[in-house]
């Protein structure tokens, strides 16, 4: 307990030396001297117990040399900068921590040094990098930082340890800030989305149901009070006897869409999991739906209950990528449904895309409950069997089978109650999952109407 | 005097290796978080499914009572992909289709075994089941 008490009275901080909390240092003996005085203090007792004044003069110099150096070690007076060349990031690709360091003190220190980094964060070169810093001489090391994973991640600050020339003291302490990195998630290009079927009165790339002012022909109908002049369809007007024959069209809308992010449960293995390939899916297709004008909102449906309300544009993209950098599996027996989530999140008429290792009986109850009442629905399924892998003996190896076609059954449930599924492999494109959704709600639209 | 000097002396030369020794602290070793061997979880829905088919070698009722409805589910919706419905098949179109032994778990209207500690399905048996649905 002494020792503790003793050790934080001497932490003080590493350049100002003014007792701020966020730098602080503790001194102590290097392990050679601590060794150099064993031997000096042994050579001492061994003259004293045993009469033999040649063991203290072989002790002699051990003591000098670390008296000396006690008496030349000044307390270092150090100071580090840390910046990075960019905050944001995509998971995979590189940015570049400078380190630029600099010594006020009297004297040359040998340092040894790391930052400390996030868990998913990869740094270059790899561990304690050691330099020889003299004094009034500032020196610069750079850093290789790579996000292993999406997410929000940190660099710094920096774990040194320094010792003076003679390496007698050494000083340990952290120096410089912690610096934000954030890996947005690797999304694909997509070139399909899932058709909306019901749209909403803004503009849009979706041509609507409904009939108006558009491009897409829809079909010809008689003259009626306020119809346009140039709207008159002249050929079709000939060939029925002169009554004036106008064309309709549909118009051009934008839908509201609802990603629905399942964070209940989630498939991993040492590679990743399926909350990543969730996360990249519904990055994804927010950006390809707020390209094509629709409003998208976020729920982020688990443990914890998240959520976005629909909105336009760049700015919703960047919350929503910033959202799910948060996304994590908080594990919970909470039972949510359905009633958990704000109507205002839900607005009628909105696609709403459930993202999901379809893993646990209460986002399966969400999914078939919003089903059931009459929401336009699809599930992309981010396939867990490729994280999982058949156990070693022969029941579990059964098991894992009946698992695979336990799953194939829930999906042909899901389908049987008029909802889309998209299986998404891991390493797969999500294209041709959508694509595949699409002629299945071409087939089923009578379902999905009722 | 000299023996008192001398005394002195090693007590004081104790002292000081006893503080070298053991009460100088060292340096700290900045060790990094200790890279944990972590086993991913298996999910719940597959580990459900190996106790099951390890329960199920045990006797009649865990067949009847926990493994069936599984395989009448699976058993269902593939037949129900080939226009087939369980619930209305007669016995020797689904003898045909499942085979015997699938087909004597998950007929329709399979009464609860007599005999309660009756054998139960092996591995091998589930897995040959399982043959069967996975051609249908």
């Amino acid at each position: 307990m002494a020792r503790v008490s003793q050790r934080r009275n001497s932490a003080r901080c590493w350049t100002c030396s003014s007792g701020c909390e966020r730098a602080v240092v503790s001194a102590s003996l290097s392990t050679r001297t601590r060794g150099l005085l064993a031997l000096g203090g042994a050579g001492l007792v061994g003259a004293l117990a045993g009469g033999r004044p040649e063991l203290a003069l072989i002790a002699m110099p051990f003591l000098i040399f670390v008296g000396v150096g006690l008496a030349l070690a000044r307390e270092p007076r150090l100071e580090a900068e840390m910046e990075l060349d960019r905050m944001r990031l995509l998971e995979g690709s590189d940015a570049m921590a400078t380190v630029r360091l600099g010594n006020h003190g009297k004297g040359a220190l040998q340092l040894e040094l790391a930052p400390v980094r996030s868990r998913n964060l990869t740094l270059e070169p790899v561990g304690t990098v050691g330099i020889v810093l003299r004094a009034d001489a500032p020196a610069e090391l750079t850093f290789r930082a790579r996000p292993q994973r999406w997410g929000a991640h940190a660099v710094g600050p920096l774990v040194v340890l320094a010792r003076d020339p003679l390496g007698v003291m050494t000083w340990e302490g952290r120096l410089g800030q912690r610096l934000d990195l954030r890996a947005f998630p690797r999304e694909q290009h997509l070139r399909e989305l899932v058709a909306p079927l019901h749209t909403q009165p803004f503009l849009g790339t979706h041509v609507a149901r409904v009939r108006g002012e558009g491009i897409e022909f829809a079909d010809i109908r008689p003259f009626r009070a306020g119809d346009r002049v140039r709207h008159i369809n002249w050929r079709a007007t000939a060939r029925r006897g002169g009554v004036p024959q106008v064309n309709e069209r549909h118009p051009e809308h934008s839908s509201d869409v609802v990603l629905l992010l399942d964070t209940f449960e989630e498939a991993r293995d040492r590679a990743g999991g399926t909350l990543d390939g969730a996360v990249r899916a519904a990055a994804a297709l927010a950006r390809a739906h707020l390209a094509r004008r629709d409003r998208v909102a976020l729920v982020d449906f688990g443990g914890t209950l998240h959520w976005l309300e629909p909105a336009f544009g760049t700015t919703q993209l960047y919350r929503i990528i910033d959202a799910l950098l948060a996304s994590d599996i908080a594990f919970s027996y909470a039972w949510r449904n359905v009633d958990s989530i704000p109507l205002r999140v839900l607005p009628p008429g909105a696609l709403v895309l459930a993202i999901s290792p379809l893993l646990d009986e209460r986002s399966l109850a969400v999914i078939t409950d919003l089903r059931r009442r009459g929401c336009d629905l699809t599930v992309i399924e981010v396939s867990p069997l490729d994280h999982v892998s058949p156990g070693e003996s022969a029941e579990d190896a059964v098991a894992y089978r009946l698992w695979r076609l336990q799953r194939e059954a829930m999906r042909a449930r899901l389908q049987s109650l008029g909802i889309g599924v998209a299986v998404w492999d891991r390493g797969g494109n999500l294209g041709p999952a959508l694509e595949g959704v699409n002629r299945f709600r071409r087939s089923a639209r009578p379902a999905l109407r009722a | 005097m000299r023996l008192l000097v001398e005394i002195g002396l090693v007590v004081l030369a104790a002292i000081g290796v006893a503080g070298c020794v053991g009460l100088a602290p060292g340096p700290r070793q900045t060790r990094g978080r200790r890279a944990r061997a972590l086993v991913p979880p298996r999910p719940d829905q597959l580990l459900a499914l190996e106790r099951l088919t390890l329960s199920a070698r045990t006797s009649a009722v865990h067949v009847h009572a926990y493994l069936r409805p599984v395989l009448v589910e699976i058993a269902s919706r593939r037949l129900a992909a080939h226009g087939h419905n369980i619930e209305r098949m007669s016995e020797t179109t689904g003898r045909k289709l499942l085979g015997g032994r699938l087909w004597d778990i998950v007929r329709p209207g399979r009464p609860f075994p007599e005999d309660r500690h009756g054998p139960g399905v092996t591995a091998e048996e589930l897995g040959a089941m399982l043959d069967v649905l996975e051609r249908l």
